[in-house]
């Protein structure tokens, strides 16, 4: 069974805000197109422990830092909800080797 | 007596470690010069200094181009529209005024790489100076290829090929670190160099700011709040806040480095300077509130200071978490911090005698480091290796 984009979404949002835990994260309005870096002024200690988290709600390894290390200084400044939402996405999608 | 040259950004971080030591090595006799952006720091430096200008040819000089942006995109922008810039303008002037000058040693801010080069090129004696330690600490190796990349691109356009190197700002010979092993711990490992780690400066060569020191009162807790030059001006959302969290806490005297156009909105226990006395007043404070800038953090832990760290650019964030991981500061989030939480912060900060512990632990061996007099020791060496014949 393949878990939807949108559900996928839900948790990783649910993820952010409770790892993030202050006030001001309650209300504040996080969709595809929030950016770690310059929304959420997220530091990569904290995305660790919210790819951590993530990782445990599915219950499988799912590679997010390897996925990361990947990326180019011009893509991790703009990382948004999106992009790893989308990743997680297909990993899912994808059998476990 | 050697001639030294320094050559520094138009900052004040990197420029007021840079003054304590020239200051000491003029004390002791060498014929000092300075190759800067004289349009922005000429006020900063002593009245008498010898001073060529490497932005003769400028209208405005260089200036940070987009102050609001925060984080990685920082320091990319810092690279690609600052110190890339201003290194590749400077490499002519800088290359004559070394020529006339005859340096014995040149001293170069690692953030000045233009300097690095010309040193390099002419094959000067030379010693960078690192303000922060944020710039020996290699983060992540997508982040060090692309700072490799950047300064190849440098040196292709200057140096010949068998001149270039993966770090040319560091110099082969001696880097001296405005800090210490304690504070910088072991979380990441080091880019390889000559290190010498000497401790903050004590703030010998900064000129004399004017402060209303009986404004300071006896009974009070006080904090110092700054977000440092560059950012003091970016916006007034963090002040604010900070202003509505100190109205309900009138235990507390702050003195807040921000405009001025802010202190008639300011509740009767802060103080609203745009330029302050800091080390001086860093003497009359129990905790700081800041940036997490360099000079910032060591100077208030020098002192045995807990903070509260709101980084928001370039190496903050990476020093923010030294302070954090050492047990001697709490953090806030520079653009999302609400009064609420403010004034959470700044109780647990005075309710929690470890941080105040962690800090003297942390000023012992600051104060315990030799400073500006440590690095002009190793610069005066560099400049006479063996000890010359008195004529």
């Amino acid at each position: 069974m393949s878990t939807s984009y949108d559900d996928v979404l839900a948790v990783v949002i649910q993820q952010i805000r409770s790892t993030v835990n202050e006030d001001w994260i309650e209300d504040f309005e996080i969709g595809p197109e929030t950016r770690f870096n310059d929304d959420l002024e997220l530091e990569s200690i904290e995305f660790v422990k919210i790819a951590d988290a993530i990782q445990n709600h599915f219950g499988n390894q799912l590679g997010i830092i390897s996925w990361l290390s990947g990326k180019s200084i011009h893509e991790l400044i703009g990382l948004s909800v999106g992009d790893l939402t989308g990743f997680i996405t297909s990993a899912l999608a994808t059998p476990e080797a | 007596m050697a001639r030294i040259l320094f050559s520094v950004p138009p900052l004040t971080g990197h420029l007021n470690p840079a003054l304590a030591v020239a200051e000491e090595l003029e004390k002791r006799g060498h014929q000092i010069a300075w190759a800067v952006h004289a349009k922005q720091i000429r006020d900063k430096l002593p009245p008498r200094a010898w001073v060529y200008p490497l932005d003769a040819e400028d209208v405005d000089g260089p200036s940070i181009a987009d102050p609001q942006v925060r984080g990685l995109e920082s320091v990319r922008l810092f690279f690609e529209d600052y110190t890339l810039p201003i290194a590749l303008r400077m490499l002519t002037p800088l290359e004559a005024i070394s020529r006339s000058f005859c340096p014995d040693v040149m001293v170069v801010d690692h953030q000045l790489p233009g300097a690095a080069l010309v040193a390099r090129k002419l094959g000067v004696p030379w010693t960078t100076l690192v303000t922060t330690t944020a710039s020996i600490l290699k983060m992540s190796p997508t982040v060090d290829e692309w700072v490799a990349q950047q300064y190849m691109s440098l040196q292709c356009s200057y140096l010949p090929k068998e001149l270039r190197v993966e770090r040319p700002d560091f110099s082969p010979h001696q880097v001296v670190v405005f800090s210490n092993e304690t504070l910088l711990g072991n979380a990441h490992p080091r880019v390889d160099a000559p290190y010498h780690f000497v401790g903050p400066t004590k703030g010998n060569g900064r000129r004399v700011v004017d402060f209303p020191w009986d404004w300071l009162r006896s009974d009070s807790r006080k904090l110092l709040i700054s977000l440092g030059t560059v950012s003091r001006d970016r916006d007034t959302r963090f002040f604010e806040v900070m202003m509505a969290a100190l109205a309900e806490m009138p235990e507390i005297q702050a003195v807040m480095v921000a405009p001025e156009s802010l202190a008639e909105r300011a509740p009767l226990n802060v103080l609203v300077r745009s330029y302050v006395p800091q080390l001086e007043l860093l003497d009359q404070m129990d905790g700081v509130i800041c940036h997490a800038g360099h000079n910032t953090v060591c100077e208030a832990l020098s002192r045995g200071l807990p903070l509260i760290v709101a980084p928001i650019r370039d190496d903050q964030p990476v020093i923010a978490r030294q302070v954090i991981d050492a047990g001697a500061g709490l953090s806030m989030r520079h653009g999302k911090v609400t009064p609420a939480m403010a004034r959470s912060t700044i109780e647990k900060l005075f309710s929690t005698p470890e941080l105040a512990a962690n800090a003297k632990r942390l000023a012992q061996s600051m104060l315990a480091a030799p400073g500006a007099v440590g690095a002009a020791n190793l610069i005066a060496a560099q400049a006479s290796p063996s000890v010359r014949p008195v004529h």
